[in-house]
């Protein structure tokens, strides 16, 4: 369909990656539309053919100042109307070139007839031919291109998206627009749908920052018959995830999961995220002020891992023998090693570290437990995330929304780190893995301290694609977050954009239009950077098929806090429907809450065959204490036997 | 000569034809960046004033134009030329010259081209002031119906002097009178083929089929002539806007008679007395008071949207800035 006609001028020329071309009034061109020029004179034997992008658009008359037409009206616009001839009117597009078939040599734009690009055009123009290839497709939709009455799906390269050549995703938005979530859980379909066989396996670690926004992916939500026909566009299936796995740290009382998905109904795959000490303190870097902890610090922290933690701890300077696994056990300990020096008059040092450092290590890391409530366990043993059993297209949401922020860091921290770790021995269960996580102005920002999560995701960004590692990063803000996480990022996502933050000099290289485009943009509509596309492209995507975390937050309200029978009675049943409030009550009743919580931890964990009887093992028996007589009987004085030749 | 709807090989092949011939000229000298002579001051008319009947009314006088406005035009024709001095001869210059001309329809508002424009290129020489073979040799290179000869014998029989100006003024004189022949060819295929009013700019008498057309309606902007004398000139000078003037009857020599009338279309406050006044050219006609408010009611119409930014904007229509638009871009 033809719709222009290039044009270029004295003041107004063409170059090799932009051009100008006129249409009619009423034609279907805006800007991030597409269109195909055809060159009127063969360069080296081809006809050349250029492809580009609107990005720019002009609409003049034929009047040199709006003077004349006050003039021509006596000033009354009313009057306007009542001519009898419109004036000439011209729409004039400015084009960045998207490519140019031949390539070399690379030559201005030459006039020629506009066309609206078609599905092929689409493809060649953004060069996605190279990875639609049948038998190496490496495609993977992204959006529907729409302009006129022409839909063509956009596919990103999943060698770009994924890894190895490139990788990572950074969606930029305004928030409350539902588009960088709303675009993670579509991209995440999409890729489980579309990701080649031949590149491996793939799976996606969630971090639910804020709100119930990843609490319902498993959950089909609400689409419209437009939305069904863009899943069928582009070849996604319009369901929710199927293998979802939700984990969150329990609240301070150490039984109730901390989490906006704790409805009961629900509960099925939501598992605790609770670990030990030790797990904490590997990360204890993570909870510290650098300012703070000196290196004097870093060596009693070092020692207590590598000397006390879960090992029997004896020192002929110490009142007792330690056993360190929860907070609990380690203030005992530091209690007894401050007493001990106190006690001995041998001065103010105890195995090299100055009792002013063992005061402050002691200080800073019971705050950590203060802190960190509920996500660590008195009995050390961890409920984590299936480390080395990772499945297939899973989805693992680890909800921190509700933690306080140094938590939410240390569980960032750890779980990256051990995904790092396992990936790189290829001990994971999944080749690739995507991380996504939103707020990575909070996270990995410009300025400010350089903390360890910001530390983690740079290295993510810069060196995760060598071992699948990939990062899928949302924020508010691209201009506030670290130049090397969003410089790293292969592919970007546009979603609507704050005036203010399109006015930073990153967006400087996009045109005055595209920008008013960003600053307006509907719902489900994104502008899409990614390697092989030489200009930014404006796509929409469908709704993503899972509940929206406000709906599902409604539908399934949060579950009111309980007390401990309960709490293990509804973590027993999901093992055992038999299980009931009586059987848990015979053990809360006579047991210590610790001492319950660890039962049911260890069965949760072991998920044994029995599990009311493995439960019931766990606890020490307790003989039940013996009835009083109320009279004392008197015991007769035994006879001796008659022939006992001792006897008297 | 040649006429085409594709403008662009035309004058590029006279273009060439005239570089190969001034090649075979050693003589010939290239003269660059000369200004068009459209810019060059000089005018074949001298301004005059010739009385003129009255058909209307016993003498001239102001009559406001009644009636609501519309226009009932449904095209409008325009032509444009330029000329350019582009090399010398001893005494003779030699200029290229490229005339168009056009009619642009009204269609829901909206102006397109209607039917292919013309658009001619020719070389103009002073014969008379060339030699033989000089002349010859252009003339085999262009053919006869691309060269001119501006050293033409005038009525009196009087070749031009070698005046440099002079001669120039003739070759843009001559330019024009192709370009009037033009926009007289497009008339007439026209009010051969349409019945629906025509605006042309300019006088409608040059052709007798167009001067006879009902559909023809000549809007002339320029008054080097005034066809009125006397008191009748203050009648002119102070119409207001919306008034014309009586219907005269204009007979010149060997030109057919039209109907003519003055309109002022626009408030000639704070401007020279013929600001915004238009002579209006139609057809001879028995009710001649009834077709000069309709037509006038049509042309006073065409002042919305205006002309501007062209300098002759108080006169002209919108439509006809239009055309020359278009001409201008061929």
């Amino acid at each position: 369909m033809q719709l222009g006609r290039v044009v270029a001028t004295e003041f107004k020329p063409n170059t090799p990656h932009q051009f100008h071309f006129w249409t009619a009034i009423d034609s279907p061109v805006g800007i991030g539309t597409i269109v195909r020029v055809d060159g009127s004179h063969p360069v080296g034997g081809v006809i050349p053919r250029v492809y580009g992008v609107v990005v720019e658009g002009f609409s003049f008359t034929d009047l040199a100042s709006a003077m004349h037409d006050v003039i021509g009206h006596d000033g009354d616009p009313g009057s306007a109307g009542f001519a009898v001839t419109e004036r000439t009117e011209v729409r004039l597009y400015s084009a960045a070139v998207l490519r140019q078939i031949p390539e070399e040599p690379l030559q201005p734009v030459p006039m020629g007839d506009v066309h609206l690009a078609d599905d092929m055009d689409v493809a060649q123009a953004l060069r996605m031919d190279a990875y639609l290839k049948e038998g190496a497709r490496t495609g993977i939709p992204i959006g529907l291109y729409s302009a006129g009455k022409m839909n063509s799906p956009i596919y990103v390269d999943a060698d770009f998206l994924i890894g190895p050549e490139a990788a990572h995703l950074n969606i930029t938005g305004v928030s409350g627009l539902a588009t960088k979530t709303s675009a993670v859980e579509w991209i995440l379909s999409s890729i489980f749908a579309h990701f080649p066989e031949q590149k491996g396996s793939v799976a996606a670690v969630c971090f639910n920052v804020k709100g119930p926004d990843l609490c319902f992916l498993d959950l089909p939500g609400e689409l419209t018959e437009e939305d069904r026909a863009l899943y069928d566009t582009l070849g996604v299936p319009p369901t929710p995830f199927q293998n979802v796995t939700y984990f969150a740290p329990h609240k301070a009382d150490g039984f109730s999961l901390n989490t906006l998905r704790s409805n009961e109904a629900l509960g099925d795959n939501v598992e605790p995220l609770t670990w030990g000490l030790r797990e904490v303190l590997q990360f204890a870097e993570v909870m510290l002020n650098r300012d703070d902890v000196d290196a004097k610090a870093d060596a009693l922290i070092d020692f207590i891992k590598e000397r006390v933690l879960d090992r029997e701890y004896k020192d002929a300077s110490l009142k007792h023998t330690h056993r360190v696994r929860s907070f609990a056990d380690l203030e005992s300990w530091f209690r007894d090693v401050l007493e001990s020096l106190e006690e001995s008059g041998r001065g103010d040092t105890w195995k090299t570290h100055h009792v002013a450092t063992i005061r402050k290590v002691r200080n800073r890391l019971s705050n950590i437990s203060t802190r960190c409530a509920g996500l660590v366990t008195d009995d050390g043993q961890p409920s984590d995330l299936p480390w080395g059993s990772f499945e297939d297209r899973a989805v693992y949401v680890v909800d921190v929304a509700l933690l306080e922020e140094d938590a939410q860091d240390l569980v960032f921290a750890r779980i990256v780190t051990k995904l790092r770790e396992q990936l790189e021995k290829r001990e994971l269960g999944v080749k690739h893995v995507i991380v996504f996580v939103d707020e990575l102005n909070k996270y990995a920002p410009g300025d400010g301290p350089d903390t360890y999560v910001r530390k983690m995701l740079l290295d993510i960004s810069e060196r995760g694609r060598y071992l699948g590692l990939v990062l899928f990063g949302a924020q508010q803000f691209r201009s506030q977050v670290h130049r090397r996480v969003v410089g790293n990022a292969a592919t970007s996502l546009f979603g609507r954009m704050d005036a203010d933050e399109l006015a930073t000099p990153g967006y400087a290289t996009l045109s005055a239009a595209t920008r008013v485009k960003l600053a307006t943009l509907s719902k489900g509509t994104l502008m899409v950077r990614h390697p092989h596309f030489t200009q930014p492209i404006f796509v929409t995507f469908p709704r993503p098929a899972v509940l929206r975390g406000r709906d599902g937050a409604e539908r399934y309200p949060q579950a009111a806090d309980v007390a401990l029978d309960n709490a293990v009675l509804r973590s027993l049943r999901r093992l055992d429907k038999s299980v009931t409030l009586a059987f848990v009550q015979q053990y809360t009743a006579l047991h210590p809450a610790d001492e319950v919580l660890r039962a049911r931890n260890t069965t949760v964990r072991t998920r044994p065959d029995n599990v009311k009887s493995f439960f019931s093992a766990q606890f020490r028996s307790i003989i039940p204490a013996q009835p009083m007589s109320s009279k004392p009987v008197g015991v007769p004085i035994r006879l001796l036997p008659d022939d006992d030749p001792y006897g008297f | 000569m040649s006429t085409t709807s594709d403008p662009v090989p035309m004058p590029r092949d006279v273009r060439a034809a005239l570089k190969a011939a001034m090649r075979r000229a050693p003589q010939a000298r290239v003269v660059v960046d000369a200004a068009p002579l459209e810019r060059v001051s000089g005018d074949a008319e001298r301004p005059s004033l010739v009385d003129a009947t009255c058909v209307e009314d016993a003498v001239v006088r102001a009559h406001t134009v009644p009636g609501e406005r519309h226009s009932e035009f449904a095209a409008f024709l325009d032509g444009t030329q330029h000329s350019q001095h582009v090399g010398q001869y001893g005494r003779a210059p030699i200029v290229l010259g490229t005339i168009a001309a056009g009619i642009r329809a009204r269609a829901d508002r909206k102006l397109r081209a209607w039917q292919a424009p013309i658009v001619e290129t020719r070389v103009y020489v002073p014969k008379a002031y060339l030699p033989p073979d000089i002349f010859a040799t252009l003339a085999a290179e262009l053919g006869d119906e691309a060269l001119r000869d501006t050293s033409a014998p005038d009525s009196d029989g009087v070749i031009p002097a070698p005046h440099p100006v002079l001669l120039l003024e003739r070759a843009k004189y001559a330019v024009s009178n192709d370009r009037d022949r033009a926009e007289r060819a497009l008339a007439e295929r026209w009010c051969a083929s349409e019945h629906r009013p025509l605006f042309i700019d300019g006088g409608i008498a040059g052709s007798e089929t167009v001067a006879r057309a009902s559909c023809a309606i000549g809007v002339v902007k320029s008054h080097r002539t005034l066809y009125i004398d006397g008191d009748a000139i203050d009648i002119v000078f102070s119409l207001a806007k919306g008034e014309r003037t009586s219907v005269i009857s204009i007979a010149p020599k060997h030109r057919p008679a039209v109907h003519s009338w003055y309109l002022r279309l626009r408030d000639p406050a704070g401007h020279d007395p013929l600001w915004g006044v238009v002579r209006v050219e139609v057809a001879e006609t028995g009710d001649v008071a009834r077709r000069a408010d309709e037509v006038s009611r049509w042309v006073l119409t065409e002042t919305a949207p205006n002309a501007m930014p062209d300098a002759r904007w108080d006169k002209m229509a919108y439509g006809i800035r239009n055309a020359e638009e278009f001409l201008r871009a061929l």
